[in-house]
């Protein structure tokens, strides 16, 4: 075997050009309107229809080293959060560019990596003044189904924070449920609270249940916890915040507002808050937001009072497609609605309306299948005696027990994740057993949960105990040739009382856009699920990008200003003289790193269309970042011109009256992350001198490419 | 009818170091490994060019995976980087510069190479034993009634390899929980010999670094559904444990060859069920009340176990099986978190080289001073020793003083040329005339500068421009001096953010590259069979 090894920081560095191309391919994603790509394969003549970075680099071609770098990044994280691949993307592209300004600048590449590491987190920290907390989204969610929340003040019920001496507070407490252990809690005002619902909700150490430590210390651990109290929000018709007197001056310019002062702005309204997600794609968060409510009223019914915090559980959620139905059918549904052939109809009919007993089977449902681990010896061959033995195939005699076993304990419904033999099929239908294969995992343990069936390997396991209760069959609509596919089969539903699972039917007449309908439903659901998981939100709309923006701004004007003394700490190795020439850099590399979200904001308001070039969008910008940093704060500028702020970028469609504009939000983690695995690919690829073919791979470097390529 | 094909002759290549071929690949690997070298060292995208999984990386252990080479001598070289890496975990990249280093030095001197090679023996030997012995100025010794020294250590080695990607925060973290993670593998009850226990690392890939986390005890990953069928467990005492590494899926054992003949009627497969339950019924009578098994169980024993109240986990793998038979001592679970997969393998590798190196360093409590101060420290020394007390080093040899300096020099270039080979950036190293420590300065520096506006730190951190240090260019000619014992132990011991580097893994390191680079330099001929 032989090696060859290229140099590919030469004279422009090759890794970051074509990080910067495959980004660049991913643009028209960004923001609320997206422009979908159809991508076709030449010699195929294939076509499919794209309009998400995970679905475009599934159909690119990514054998280089570092397209794949970027696949798996994108991969990653979708796979972890199910949303921000976009935003993943397109930073990437605007930090290859940011760095390759400054190699050009001559800025050593360790500067370049702990300026740029370090700036995010400094950024990562500021955003969190932009965090909306979210509070009992539940305790009124069956009777809001209207914008409401838009047109009264918010109520504050953080019990750690000053009260608004408003009504709202005696409104409020009746609605508080009864908790077992109820307790008073002294807001920093004096004033008594009754709110350990929200207490133990909110509190991230609620874990400590150490008797001797009061409540008073409790809140002084949450208040010293930084996070998520520091801010505050917004209305700017309400109030206006940009009152410099709120804010206290850190020694190092940066400012923190003051517990005593800070009011509070939350997100208690489910319907504002998944408007607020649904960035333009209110059609897919609809569903979301049934398919919230149907988990949440189900889990009331099962838990009686609701007693334990609603936990929303996208595992849960099923989505069937069913191309060529009318739009208006799309629709979530309790239950697992999936598709049979159209065969079993008079079996359905019969199965309709009773309860049926099932057997959930973990693997396939055929003679030969063995679960795994288990090796077939190959050598084994059995020998026949006399030829009075019954000529029946072996699959015969086995399909003949299972139905044996399946009559015994009047089992009706078989569920399978594997594949189903066609002849045990046949029988059963004949049987009036009706068998489902290639069942989603989580669909059944949703049945072995709400049935009491326990999950076999195979049939021969089952005794009485795995048997699961109660299931009804039905078609999914009354007439059932509504929902007949091309294949010939049919929708069906399966439900049980109280089973927790959800499917979401996508219906539609073009077939090619029923994956992206699924993908944006899934993003949505993503977005919602991290929402309510982390019980806070940022104001989104391009406001936290734009307090990025602003605070690199100020950091770089102080770092202007300082030299070294603050920051030293962010190279790794402080006694190279790099740590001393940090300092001489620090401010291109920053300036550098905050053009990438210039880009982003102005890419976004001109994928808006409300602007009619990017360079507008940018002169846009650019005002209202003087603005920001000339009041000294920021975070209170944003908060208090958001809704102009907000108009500008994300006005398309929603509403024109300014009012009416609903806030629009940003999941937390999965949005910082997406910046940090975006700096990471790129500071990864811009340290990477040299890419070493191993292998036989080399043998496919063509004369052409392999210049440039030494043989070891 | 066979067909007898005429043997290929082998090739002979005679005194292959002068060879133009070998020079030049020669200089390839060295490019390839001194471009690693260090925290702000660069990183290598290996991958098999036809879209299989990329690794990028700047470690040794990592690239000598990736690295296949034909050349018969640069296979004794990377085969000694290759045994070093894996008795020692760290160094590798420090014992493959310096081996490329003494080769290329002694190229141009015209001595022959028995002398090179005996002298190198006796520069080795003045090597080992200053470093070894009490006066060594570039080792600490280890408090371990103090993190401090042990974190440093652990630290030091987690930004020397800038494809983790992490930031001052999260190498605090890691550094933090690799050291507990270590500390929770001594069993708590020392006798006269200690047997230290297993640390496991357990891939969380996908989540936030600073989610990475210990936990004493061994941490095994079981599915939803079989959890859901085992929690709660109630008892209360500890549980009595089955462990085994035979699969218990119910498959026949190897038959060997040939058919084997069944009867109709017979059921092989029922028969071993049959067995398999009544070794269940065994277990239940036993009181066990958890089986564990590397490969996998018939799912009609996990059915039968569980309705026994019994928990039965299985698929556990290999890796497990034997922290698992040593749970009485002490076992910790280190889950790593990294944000993609190419950074989790280089952090995961990293991590363990640091576990290692702890190890090595309860066995030896020593530190080097890292950051190149120990190479341009013992350059000196030995410079200094040649110079002065040539005769105590050729007492035993028949060579010249001449013939001695022209070694030695070739010696201290090589170390020196290896400290120079953690400045990537194109800054200039500078030594100070006391300690003989690393310093870096930006290149194009006026020429009369005044030092300590420039410098901070030496590279080890343990001095700092406060003190009234002379400098020089370290290729420049300079007067030998004698290098000074630095500050005193205790000072050292307390000092913050120090650099450092695995006592034994280094000094084999230097070891394994003078003898390889002996053996190398001894070749006379190199025979190939080409058939």
């Amino acid at each position: 075997m032989v090696m060859a090894c290229r140099v590919i920081n030469n004279r422009r560095h090759v890794g970051l050009q074509q990080l910067l191309s495959f980004a660049e391919t991913g643009r028209t994603f960004l923001g609320p309107v997206k422009s979908s790509k159809f991508i076709i394969d030449e010699e195929s003549h294939e076509s499919v229809l794209i309009s998400s970075p995970v679905r475009l680099l599934e159909s690119l071609d990514l054998t280089s080293a570092v397209g794949q770098l970027l696949n798996e990044a994108v991969q990653a994280h979708n796979d972890t959060y199910g949303t921000g691949t976009n935003t993943l993307l397109f930073f990437v592209g605007a930090w290859s560019s940011a760095v390759e300004e400054c190699l050009h600048l001559g800025v050593p590449i360790p500067v370049i990596v702990s300026v740029m590491s370090e700036g995010l987190n400094s950024c990562s920290e500021e955003v969190v003044s932009l965090q909306v907390p979210i509070h009992n989204l539940f305790d009124h969610v069956d009777n809001t189904n209207t914008f409401s929340g838009f047109e009264t003040p918010s109520v504050n019920l953080c019990p750690f924070l000053q009260i608004p001496s408003d009504t709202g507070l005696i409104q409020k407490d009746h609605e508080l449920k009864d908790v077992s252990q109820s307790m008073t809690i002294y807001s920093l005002s004096g004033r008594p609270v009754k709110s350990c619902k929200l207490f133990r909700l909110q509190a991230k150490v609620e874990a400590n249940k150490d008797a001797s430590q009061t409540l008073q210390t409790l809140i002084n651990s949450r208040l010293a916890d930084t996070s998520c109290r520091k801010s505050i929000l917004t209305h700017s018709r309400h109030f206006n915040s940009t009152d410099n007197n709120h804010w206290v001056s850190k020694p190092d310019g940066l400012e923190q507002p003051s517990a005593a002062t800070s009011k509070t702005y939350s997100c208690n309204d489910l319907v504002e808050l998944a408007v607020g997600l649904s960035h333009g794609d209110h059609s897919s968060m609809k569903l979301v937001e049934a398919a919230v409510r149907l988990q949440y009223q189900n889990a009331c019914m099962q838990q009686g009072s609701c007693s334990l915090p609603f936990m929303f559980d996208v595992s849960r959620i099923f989505t069937c497609c069913l191309p060529g139905l009318p739009e208006t059918s799309t629709c979530v549904c309790p239950g697992y609605i999936t598709l049979a052939s159209i065969s079993s109809t008079a079996l359905i009919k019969e199965l309709k309306d009773q309860p049926v007993r099932v057997v959930l089977v973990q693997g396939d449902l055929t003679e030969n299948y063995r679960h795994l681990g288990f090796n077939k010896s190959t050598n084994i061959k059995t020998v026949l005696e006399s030829m009075k033995v019954n000529q029946d195939s072996t699959e015969e005699l086995w399909a003949h027990h299972v139905l044996q076993i399946l009559t015994q304990f009047n089992v009706h419904l078989v569920l399978a994740r594997g594949n189903v033999s066609d002849h045990l099929n046949e029988k059963c239908v004949y049987s009036k057993r009706l068998v489902i294969g290639s069942v989603n995992g989580s669909v059944m343990q949703a049945f072995a949960e709400a049935t009491g069936a326990v999950q076999v390997a195979y049939i021969t396991q089952v005794n009485e105990d795995c048997v699961g209760n109660g299931v009804y069959v039905t078609f999914w609509r009354s007439v059932s040739v509504d929902v007949v596919d091309k294949k010939n089969r049919m929708a069906i539903l399966l439900k049980t009382e109280g089973i927790n699972l959800v499917t979401a039917v996508f219906t539609g007449p073009v077939t090619a856009q029923m994956q992206t309908k699924e993908d944006r439903f899934w993003t949505c659901a993503s977005r919602l699920y991290y929402a309510l998981k982390e019980q806070k939100v940022f104001i989104g709309g391009g406001a936290v990008e734009f307090l990025c923006l602003s605070h690199l701004q100020i950091i770089e004007e102080q770092s202007l200003k300082k030299g070294n003394q603050a920051y030293s700490g962010w190279l790794h190795n402080s006694s190279s003289w790099l740590a001393s020439s940090l300092a001489l850099y620090r401010p291109t590399v920053l300036k550098c790193l905050a053009n990438g979200w210039h880009k982003y904001l102005s890419t976004l308001m001109y994928n808006t269309a409300s602007y009619s070039s990017e360079f507008e969008a940018s002169t846009f910008i650019q005002h209202h970042l003087r603005n920001a940093i000339d009041s000294g704060s920021p975070s209170s500028y944003i908060l208090s011109e958001y809704s102009e702020l907000n108009s500008g970028v994300f006005n398309s469609g929603i509403s024109n009256k300014l009012e009416q504009i609903p806030r629009v939000y940003d999941i937390v983690t999965p949005k910082i992350e997406a910046w940090r695995r975006a700096l990471d690919l790129v500071l990864l690829v811009l340290q990477t001198d040299s890419e070493i073919v191993t292998g036989h791979g080399h043998m496919q470097i063509n004369s052409k490419e392999s210049e440039g390529f030494l043989f070891l | 009818m066979s067909r007898l094909e005429a043997k290929k002759p082998s090739v002979c290549e005679s005194k292959p170091l002068t060879r133009e071929r070998l020079r030049t690949t020669l200089s390839v690997l060295k490019g390839i490994v001194a471009s690693c070298y260090g925290p702000s060292g660069r990183l290598k995208q290996l991958h098999n060019g036809a879209g299989g999984h990329v690794c990028t990386t700047s470690q040794s252990s990592a690239l000598l995976r990736g690295l296949s080479v034909t050349h018969p001598v640069l296979k004794i070289l990377t085969t000694s980087m290759q045994n070093h890496v894996s008795c020692f975990s760290d160094c590798g990249l420090f014992m493959a510069i310096l081996c490329c280093n003494l080769i290329e030095y002694v190229e141009g001197i015209d001595l022959a190479p028995t002398t090179v090679i005996e002298l190198n023996k006796q520069l080795l030997s003045l090597c080992t034993s200053y470093l070894k012995s009490e006066a060594c100025a570039c080792r600490i010794p280890v408090d371990f009634s103090s993190t401090q020294i042990l974190l440093c250590l652990v630290r030091s080695i987690l930004t020397s390899k800038p494809a983790c990607m992490l930031t001052g925060k999260e190498v605090d973290h890691i550094s933090a929980l690799v050291l507990r993670a270590f500390l929770l593998t001594i069993p708590e009850k020392a006798e006269d010999h200690i047997i230290l226990g297993k640390s496991i690392i357990v891939p969380l890939k996908g989540q936030r670094v600073i989610d990475s986390t210990v936990l004493p005890g061994m941490l095994i990953e079981t599915s939803e559904v079989q959890l859901m069928r085992t929690l709660p467990i109630k008892k209360s005492s500890a549980l009595k444990v089955a462990l085994f590494c035979v699969s218990l899926s119910g498959d026949f054992s190897d038959t060997g060859e040939g058919t084997l003949a069944v009867s109709y009627g017979v059921s092989l497969e029922s028969a071993v069920l049959d067995q398999l339950l009544n070794l269940g019924r065994q277990l239940v009578w036993d009181h066990i009340d958890l089986v564990i098994c590397q490969k996998v169980i018939h799912p009609s024993l996990k059915q039968f176990l569980s309705t026994h109240h019994v928990i039965a986990i299985d698929r556990v793998g290999v890796a497990l099986m034997e922290p698992l038979s040593k749970m009485t001592v002490a076992v910790s679970s280190l889950l790593l978190c990294n944000r993609n997969d190419t950074a989790w393998d280089e952090l995961k590798l990293t991590c363990q080289t640091a576990l290692h190196v702890l190890q090595l360093t309860i066995k030896e409590p020593f530190v080097f001073l890292g950051g190149g101060c120990t190479e341009t420290h013992l350059a000196a020394y030995v410079r200094h020793k040649t110079l002065n007390e040539p005769g105590s080093i050729l007492k035993d040899v028949g060579y010249t003083q001449t013939e001695l300096h022209l070694i030695a020099e070739a010696f201290c270039s090589a170390l020196e040329s290896l400290a120079g080979s953690l400045e990537h950036d194109g800054g200039e190293i500078l030594t100070d005339m006391k300690y003989g420590h690393f310093w870096s300065v930006q290149s194009h520096s006026p020429p009369v500068a005044n030092w300590p506006d420039l410098l901070s730190r030496c590279g080890c951190g343990l001095h700092s421009n406060q003190e009234e240090l002379s400098w020089s260019f370290l290729r420049s000619t300079h007067h030998p001096f004698v290098p000074q014992n630095s500050l005193p132990h205790e000072a050292a011991s307390s000092a913050n953010n120090l650099t450092l580097d695995c006592f034994t893994a280094k000094l084999s390191g230097l070891q394994v590259a003078v003898e390889t680079a002996n053996l190398i330099l001894d070749l006379a001929y190199v025979i190939e069979d080409k058939n």
